[in-house]
């Protein structure tokens, strides 16, 4: 883990677009979650999955949250 | 122009739910993923540990063009998916939510219709790809030596040509059924089945449209295009006038029923 951090901080240039385009797609899913009247499902919940999953949580969203859009 | 109306129409549905900003943003993810991993995999193998002490392996660094295919692959998997998925409920969760009537019961026809969906998600789709391979092409270039912007472009009008087909198979899984679950398994059975049949049977299929990715590789490793390139392209092309046809003819003899 120390190693994986080390790493991490020595590379900063290759994987800050990495993580500004993780970033990007959690605001993105955040903004629209708050936009929106109605979700599938509690919009709490939502908000949490956005957060805490990387990635595939504001993907699950896009896709399957908000009500009459599929 | 009515067809322009729906087209307009549709993107901005399209910016509305994000679609036009999200969808790009997973591409550039899926692209960078494999050239990052397979740079790093010595310090990864290093940092996560398993090996036994003292032992040492050659990892050789892959060609630059080979990491862009990897891009495309990993592009062909997800990817895939996400095309399927957001399209799934264009025409036939219309349909269930009856706005397709309100659409149709106006002098729009049937082709209009299908053809500026078509056109709205290729846009999106098409541009999702290019920004993705871009960004591949940049880490390419970064990571593993260099690599021709023109070998960049080939690959996306060859793959956008093979994403725009899978496009066209959706929308006409899209009239099939009313049911956007059901539109998203049809299009990833006949997408995989398609695949599957012209890999295993590739000398009886060098013109499949999933033979595309095969004859990129080929291009990625040789530099040149293979000859077979050019009549894959044609069927393809053909292939989607006829899927866009077909869904127009089904959505119209289904009379919305």
């Amino acid at each position: 883990m120390q190693d994986a951090m080390t790493m991490l901080q020595e590379n900063l240039a290759i994987f800050a677009p990495l993580i500004a385009v993780q970033i990007i797609l959690s605001v993105l899913a955040l903004v629209s979650l708050f936009r929106t009247d109605e979700t599938n499902g509690p919009k709490w919940m939502w908000a949490l999955i956005i957060l805490f999953i990387n990635t595939l949580g504001p993907i699950a969203y896009f896709i399957f949250g908000r009500r009459g859009d599929v | 122009m009515q067809w322009l109306t729906i087209f307009r129409k549709e993107c901005l549905e399209s910016t509305r739910n994000f679609k036009w900003m999200w969808v790009p943003l997973v591409f550039i993810l899926l692209c960078i993923v494999d050239p990052l991993t397979t740079y790093y995999l010595p310090q990864i193998l290093e940092a996560t540990g398993g090996l036994p002490e003292g032992s040492t392996f050659e990892i050789p660094t892959p060609p630059p063009a080979q990491v862009m295919m990897m891009s495309v692959v990993q592009m062909n998997t997800i990817g895939i998916l996400i095309l399927a998925l957001i399209t799934m409920g264009t025409i036939a969760g219309e349909k269930k939510a009856g706005i397709a009537e309100l659409v149709l019961v106006k002098p729009v026809s049937y082709l209009s219709y299908v053809t500026a969906k078509w056109a709205a998600y290729s846009l999106i789709i098409l541009a999702s790809v290019f920004v993705g391979l871009l960004a591949s092409w940049y880490y390419v270039n970064l990571l593993f030596g260099e690599l021709a912007f023109s070998s960049m472009l080939v690959t996306f009008l060859f793959y956008g040509l093979w994403m725009v087909f899978l496009l066209g198979i959706s929308l006409f899984m899209n009239t099939l059924t009313k049911s956007p679950g059901l539109t998203l398994f049809f299009t990833m059975s006949a997408t995989i089945f398609l695949s599957a049949v012209s890999g295993m049977l590739s000398h009886l299929f060098e013109w499949s449209p999933a033979q595309l990715t095969a004859h990129l590789n080929t291009y990625l490793a040789s530099g040149s295009l293979p000859d077979v390139i050019w009549g894959a392209t044609a069927i393809t092309i053909a292939a989607i006038a006829l899927l866009l046809f077909l869904a127009t003819i089904t959505l119209k003899k289904k009379e919305l029923a």
